[in-house]
């Protein structure tokens, strides 16, 4: 008889999780966690998006009956935007943060589309004077992907647009000889930290995020993100 | 947007070959999408980031970019733009609602719709449009080369003066394509004083088409509210490219150049045409806005030591108007510079320009002081422990069928936000018990940790259990319960030791799993007790074929007199259909020959 591996088997997503917390604990990062359903404010206003930006229409995002303002969180960067309010209201500078959580997109499902996946979100905020900018983003998303998808991993930015960060840049990884579109990231935009209650003149930081069934995807060549939420234990290979 | 190559040269004769080009985009514009080498041409499909759909969804946008950026000579096509004089004119054109920015109207007379010349043709055809006649590839040109959308009305059709308006109730129009639209009272439109004659920036109407037989035009050259536009193109589910534009928010500046070459276009077209004077009609113009910024901030926001000497180039090559004071610069923002506002959008600017491969990484060197997050602690440590107790962990979906927790307009019939874990962890029993035999588990024991919806709000549930029950609790108690120190905490201690195991650094890669059902068949054979069971197990192998996935598994054996039985197990998918038993029977058949045919031996 084969005997029975009694430990139960790890999400492959847990896996990956558990190792972004280690390296950017490593890095400073404190590990933050914020509700799934969220308002509009954290969602959306608090970011800088546009109360007429397309991101907001039902088509979009999921907004949830009866109960007006608020929506299913999009992304993982409204645990960041409160984290940001906290070291605001607490007066806690320099601080980092990362999160990762379930987010929800209201769209049809396919091999690369999910109406639930996970996003890995980051932020870190100092004083002008602690000097946090782009080339320090670099280096803590190259130590990053190096710890996900290999030690000789090269990253690099090109330019992007997203309402919360300025400049805003996309993060492409070089993995197995091709460049693929990792994440977003930039410098948080000084509208941001005027909501939080922090004063752009004398603060700055950057922020990152994007999906983390993506990065598995890549890693382990697994073909369809909807293989993360069936349940299935042939999942849990790693 | 399409940009096609040919185009681009004629703004910018230096431009850069094909494939370096593409690289350019990509490294200090934006994603280029795809390539298409057409017979004389090549196109790029490029995507416009959202905060430069003002100035760059356009050839000429492009072209005065890669000018500036590239430090490369601009071809101002402004002189060669030849306009007959114009004749006064009593076009009306009233504005009756602030969604509308500017409207510039002109009347042209005289004119002849036929074909168009065959460079407009080669233009229109190289980004995929389609000739239709000289009128409307006029307008077409002008999107495309300049940004901004147009439209003609036939003169002759159009009764007493243009409104620019809100609908009316009950209002609709019939579009150029022959579809009626109702209308909403906050849909504005191009109306004469009889009736809707044009979806504002969207889409022309039946009713003052231009036909073969139209003599006399009016152009427009408009600007209106981004928010309405995108509204209203919306609820009546309209996609053109004019509302592309339109929803981005174009500067009402461009209306000018476009006019300008919109009515050269037309004389070019129709020689004998005779133009009147344009009627422009703009209630609130565009004031110039003033941006400072220091090379200082610019170098801290980067990370990267950026001089003044190198800003004034950049500052220089894109025309901004600028003063400079021990480093701090003061610019007018260009009036097609939307995105232009304070003094991050410059470090983009630079950033951007000089290129992000200039920043070198970097580990910030602060002493951050980590709070650890209790609620992750607790998270992470019921998991470790599910885990060491043989649990297996899953995550199944938010969403399903009822619940007390709805979202709005889903794309899918699962409207609801699940109560609880319990009804996902057993479907996923009951899938994995069937998997059994594959999974290599002698029995399935499952959990999640997650989040449910009630009515109250959100909370963090765990779900564990196996074929006998499933439990579920929220978080704390689970803590408090299970993970406490009289019951399992002890347990928990013995059974995590350090850090969990790390898989990382190998090269491990996902193995699929077939859709279709499995077959499982056991054979169990006598052999004389000197066989061992490798010498069964390999003639087995040598006649199961190619669809055991799993086996041959010994999962019994014993020994009776001078004999014994090995029982095995073959676990037969194919990854593309669904086996029959007949082709598998057949299999076994061919196995249980092979094994009688060894002196002594038998199948059970």
């Amino acid at each position: 008889m084969e005997k029975e591996n009694k430990k139960g088997t790890k999400h492959p997503l847990s896996i990956l999780a558990n190792e972004a917390y280690e390296v950017f604990s490593l890095l400073g990062f404190e590990i933050a966690l914020g509700p799934e359903m969220e308002s509009e404010w954290y969602n959306f206003d608090v970011l800088n998006v546009a109360k007429n930006h397309p991101a907001r229409d039902m088509q979009d995002t999921f907004w949830i009956k009866n109960k007006p303002e608020n929506v299913l969180r999009t992304h993982a960067t409204s645990v960041s935007a409160r984290m940001l309010e906290v070291v605001a209201k607490e007066n806690r500078i320099p601080s980092a943060f990362i999160s990762v959580g379930k987010v929800f997109r209201n769209e049809a499902t396919d091999a690369t589309h999910e109406m639930q996946f996970f996003h890995i979100d980051g932020v870190m905020i100092g004083n002008i004077s602690d000097g946090i900018s782009m080339v320090n983003l670099k280096g803590v998303l190259t130590k990053f992907y190096r710890k996900m998808l290999g030690e000789n991993i090269e990253i690099e930015f090109r330019p992007s647009f997203f309402p919360f960060t300025e400049p805003s840049i996309e993060v492409h990884a070089k993995f197995k000889g091709k460049w693929l579109e990792m994440m977003g990231a930039g410098m948080i935009h000084p509208n941001v930290l005027r909501n939080v209650g922090l004063d752009p003149t004398k603060v700055q930081g950057f922020a990152f995020g994007g999906g983390l069934d993506r990065i598995a995807m890549i890693k382990w060549n697994i073909p369809d993100v909807r293989l993360f939420y069936q349940g299935d234990l042939r999942l849990n290979q790693f | 947007m399409k940009i096609s190559y040919n185009w681009l040269k004629w703004y910018i004769p230096d431009v850069p070959t094909p494939e370096k080009l593409a690289d350019i985009f990509t490294y200090h514009l934006c994603e280029v999408e795809n390539i298409e080498k057409k017979v004389n041409d090549i196109v790029f499909d490029i995507n416009i980031l959202p905060n430069r759909a003002h100035d760059l969804l356009s050839h000429q946008g492009i072209a005065h970019e890669l000018a500036s950026l590239l430090n490369i000579k601009f071809i101002d096509p402004t002189s060669k733009y030849k306009v007959p004089e114009s004749k006064p004119t009593n076009l009306k054109i009233e504005i009756k609602s602030e969604k509308c920015k500017r409207y510039m109207g002109r009347i042209i007379r005289n004119i002849k719709v036929g074909p168009s010349p065959d460079w407009v043709k080669t233009h229109l055809e190289s980004i995929g449009q389609r000739s239709i006649n000289n009128m409307v590839d006029a307008a077409n040109i002008v999107m495309y080369d300049l940004g901004q959308p147009t439209h003609i009305f036939d003169l002759d059709k159009v009764k007493e003066k243009l409104l620019i308006r809100l609908a009316k109730e009950d209002e609709s129009i019939i579009t150029l394509d022959n579809k009626i639209f109702k209308l909403r009272e906050k849909d504005l439109v191009i109306a004469d004083s009889v009736q809707a004659l044009a979806v504002a920036g969207i889409k022309g109407g039946k009713i003052a088409e231009v036909d073969e037989n139209t003599k006399n035009i009016i152009l427009e050259v408009a600007n209106f509210d981004s928010t309405s536009i995108r509204k209203t193109a919306q609820s009546l589910n309209i996609f053109t490219d004019a509302r592309k534009r339109f929803e981005n928010e174009l500067s009402p500046e461009l209306g000018d150049c476009a006019m300008l070459e919109f009515s050269a276009l037309i004389a070019e077209m129709c020689p004998m045409a005779y133009f009147e004077d344009v009627v422009d009609i703009y209630p609130f113009k565009k004031k110039e806005n003033k941006l400072s910024f220091s090379a200082l901030n610019i170098s801290k926001i980067l990370g990267l030591a950026v001089s003044k000497k190198e800003i004034e180039v950049i500052l220089k090559r894109y025309n901004f108007k600028y003063t400079e004071n021990k480093g701090v610069f003061e610019i007018i923002i260009p009036l097609m510079r939307l995105d232009l506002v304070g003094e991050e959008d410059m470090a983009e600017e630079v950033g951007r320009i000089l290129g992000y491969d200039k920043l070198k990484p970097k580990i910030p060197k602060i002493n951050f002081k980590i709070q650890k997050n209790k609620e992750f602690n607790k998270i992470k440590k019921t998991r470790e422990y599910l885990l060491s107790e043989g649990y297996s962990e899953i995550m199944t979906y938010t969403f399903c069928n009822e619940g007390e927790v709805e979202v709005l307009a889903s794309a899918s019939d699962k409207k609801f936000l699940r109560t609880n874990l319990s009804n996902g962890l057993k479907d996923s029993l009951k899938l994995n018990q069937l998997n059994m035999p594959l999974l290599k588990m002698q029995e399935i024991k499952l959990f999640e940790v997650g989040v449910v919806f009630k009515k109250s709000g959100e909370e963090i549930h765990v779900a564990y259990g196996d074929k006998k029950g499933v439990e579920e609790m929220i978080l704390d108690d689970f803590v408090l319960k299970v993970l406490d120190p009289f019951s399992g905490w002890s347990s928990f201690e013995r059974g995590i030791q350090g850090p969990e195991e790390k898989i990382f650094g190998t090269e491990k890669i996902f193995k699929p799993w077939s859709m279709f059902p499995f077959i499982t068949r056991d054979i169990a054979v006598w052999v004389p007790e000197e066989i061992k069971s490798e010498n069964v197990k390999k003639i087995i192998k040598n006649n199961m074929g190619e669809l055991v996935i799993q086996g041959p598994e010994l999962f019994d054996e014993f020994k009776k007199g001078n004999k014994k039985s090995y029982a095995f197990r073959l676990i037969f998918q194919s990854y593309k259909r669904t086996l029959t038993d007949t082709e598998i029977n057949e299999i076994m058949t061919k196995i249980t020959n092979k094994i009688k045919g060894e002196n002594d031996w038998q199948v059970r």
